[in-house]
């Protein structure tokens, strides 16, 4: 869980920055690598291009078409986009995908940057803490999606309600599930819980990465640890969490699992997210094309989000 | 620092630990009380019995022992899969020249960014034509095809520190391509490969969506779960039993090894399948 972690990503190779410099025996060797090459990808292209590459450009291609269960596919152009921006289901869609990704987002990051934070003051005595709050990530979703249920039952044996009841506010108690104008934080909290584990862990190694000096210099002018936290640890550790921001939008983006087991979309389909409608649509409806539509505005949105990512990596592709 | 840490800052980290993973708490104490004990809750303690009989019912309630033995075959078969095909690619990627390496390695080091949704149309269509629908190989082809966007990535960044006068020096010594790959390359990039062999042990283990579109008769265990935690009977104790063998695997692997997880989760920015 060293500083490495946060950098190693970003770090420029050594190797290949003087590859026109290279001594004749490897040039001669060089022109023999290609099928080598080629022999050793092989497996890999294959696999990447019926499970990545192929995939892609279908989707684009059947959000063209309408498509109902067996029957030969209709070219419809963009009929299943304009039908999609009217069907008042999926427009609803949006709005509850950008309050549930935002949502999970705030809680994981601000929880786990906060926890991180306090874990570097004594980072031996908070370990098994740590890994008390990362081990919700390690759990199946469908597991996490049942806790939940468990946790936010209505009746006296729901933890949730217990807790509101028994502060005094019995009024407060309900089916947190059942009701579409709660379903969605129910879900958020559920899915913040279990997203928090990985940007404590990210937050925390770039809290590491600060130099010890800064912090003991600090230390020594007699600050008191909130003002650390505040000005020394937060805004140095400003790209680690920049990092851990993005992959959990991402992650929130692409959720398909707790939202299929906690609520099932429901109730009256409040807690459907794009990625959720797109399933709902082509593998419940059996309309692949519109389904495959709702699937592109998703990789747009997803696209969006990862631009920074996909320039910092493709910079660093050498 | 350590030693000078204030102890509230240890006593309120202890106290949002626990507090984390109290769902967790409630699920095993349920798994271990009778359902007539937690009608008012699982935390009430005015009679308190330990009972294993939803751990011997469980395996005549459920179909779990099937769906564990096919979890374990698929998350096995993946990961071997991944840890035999990436090093290899990923050393060509970085030690080789070839034409269009560059292309190829940004086409691929880029699609972690993809949801997973992107694949179910047209792979559902393909596999229903190719009569695939129900074979391991229908969720196979698509957890390994996906792991390489994050795993070439995680091997190859590795390999970013691996010491080039090793390679120079098999070339010298008349190493070819393949041999410098396997007496040279290969012994010292274990560690990475371990790592990613967690990662998608762990994904494939806990993986939903696929294998529910693309499985019928021998569904794995989050499959199993999901139509079991969903439905409306009172069995709160034996589903609480399903929940911790769904999930026991994956969770004990994940303690172990969670330093390398970290690592490697931020490759693969903490996907599931």
């Amino acid at each position: 869980m060293g500083g490495a972690v946060t950098t190693r990503s970003t770090s420029q190779g050594v190797l290949g920055r003087d590859e026109r410099r290279q001594p004749l025996v490897a040039r001669r060797w060089h022109l023999r690598d290609t099928p080598v090459a080629w022999l050793f990808l092989l497996p890999v292209l294959i696999l990447f291009g019926i499970a990545v590459v192929f995939p892609l450009f279908d989707t684009i291609r059947l959000s063209f078409y309408d498509i109902k269960g067996l029957a030969p596919p209709k070219y419809v152009g963009l009929g299943n986009y304009t039908r999609l921006f009217s069907d008042p289901a999926f427009l609803h869609t949006l709005g509850t995908t950008l309050t549930f990704t935002i949502g999970v987002t705030v809680i994981a990051v601000s929880v786990g940057w906060v926890v991180a934070m306090l874990c570097a003051f004594a980072p031996r005595q908070t370990l098994p803490f740590r890994v008390m709050i990362f081990s919700a990530f390690g759990i199946s979703e469908a597991v996490t999606g049942y806790m939940w249920i468990t946790m936010l039952r209505p009746g006296a044996d729901g933890l949730v309600n217990a807790l509101i009841r028994s502060l005094g506010f019995p009024d407060f108690a309900q089916p947190w599930l059942g009701d579409p104008n709660t379903a969605i934080w129910a879900l958020i909290v559920a899915a913040g819980w279990a997203a928090t584990g990985l940007p404590l862990m990210l937050c925390f190694a770039a809290v590491q990465a600060i130099p010890k000096s800064v912090l003991e210099a600090a230390y020594m002018d007699g600050a008191k640890p909130v003002s650390i936290m505040l000005h020394i640890m937060a805004p140095l550790s400003l790209p680690g969490v920049r990092v851990a921001v993005f992959i959990t939008l991402l992650n929130a983006l692409r959720a398909f699992d707790i939202i299929y087991v906690l609520t099932g979309g429901g109730p009256v389909r409040s807690t459907e997210t794009v990625g959720y409608f797109m399933y709902r649509e082509s593998m419940t409806q059996f309309k692949l094309g519109y389904g495959a539509a709702a699937t592109v505005i998703l990789l747009v949105a997803v696209l969006i989000v990862s631009i920074p990512a996909v320039i910092q990596r493709t910079a660093g592709a050498r | 620092m350590t030693g000078r840490a204030p102890r509230w800052i240890i006593v309120l980290v202890g106290v949002i630990a626990f507090v984390w993973i109290v769902p967790i708490i409630g699920v095993v104490v349920t798994s271990f009380r009778p359902p007539s004990e937690v009608v008012l809750g699982w935390w009430r303690l005015d009679n308190l019995t330990f009972t294993l009989s939803a751990w011997t019912r469980i395996w005549d309630a459920y179909p779990l022992a099937d769906a564990f033995w096919t979890t374990l075959q698929l998350a096995t078969l993946a990961t071997l899969a991944t840890m035999i095909l990436t090093p290899a690619a990923a050393y060509a990627f970085h030690f080789l020249k070839f034409r269009g390496r560059r292309l190829l390695l940004i086409l691929i080091i880029n699609a972690f960014v993809l949801p997973q949704q992107v694949v179910i149309i047209p792979l559902f269509q393909l596999w229903r034509e190719l009569g695939l629908i129900d074979s391991f190989l229908a969720v196979l082809i698509p957890y390994v095809g996906l792991s390489f966007a994050w795993s070439i990535f995680l091997v190859k960044n590795f390999l970013e520190d691996f010491p080039k006068e090793l390679i120079e020096a098999s070339r010298i010594d008349g190493c070819t391509p393949i041999s410098t790959f396997r007496h040279v390359v290969l012994p010292n990039i274990l560690a990475p490969i371990f790592a990613l062999g967690i990662l998608q042990f762990l994904w494939t283990w806990n993986a939903l969506l696929l294998p529910l579109l693309y499985l019928r008769s021998d569904v794995p265990l989050p499959v199993l779960f999901a139509r079991i935690a969903g439905t409306y009977d009172l069995n709160w104790d034996l589903r609480s039993v399903a929940a911790i063998i769904t999930t026991i695997v994956p969770l004990l692997v994940f303690l172990v090894f969670q330093r390398q997880f970290a690592a490697g989760a931020q490759s693969r920015t903490g996907a599931k399948e």
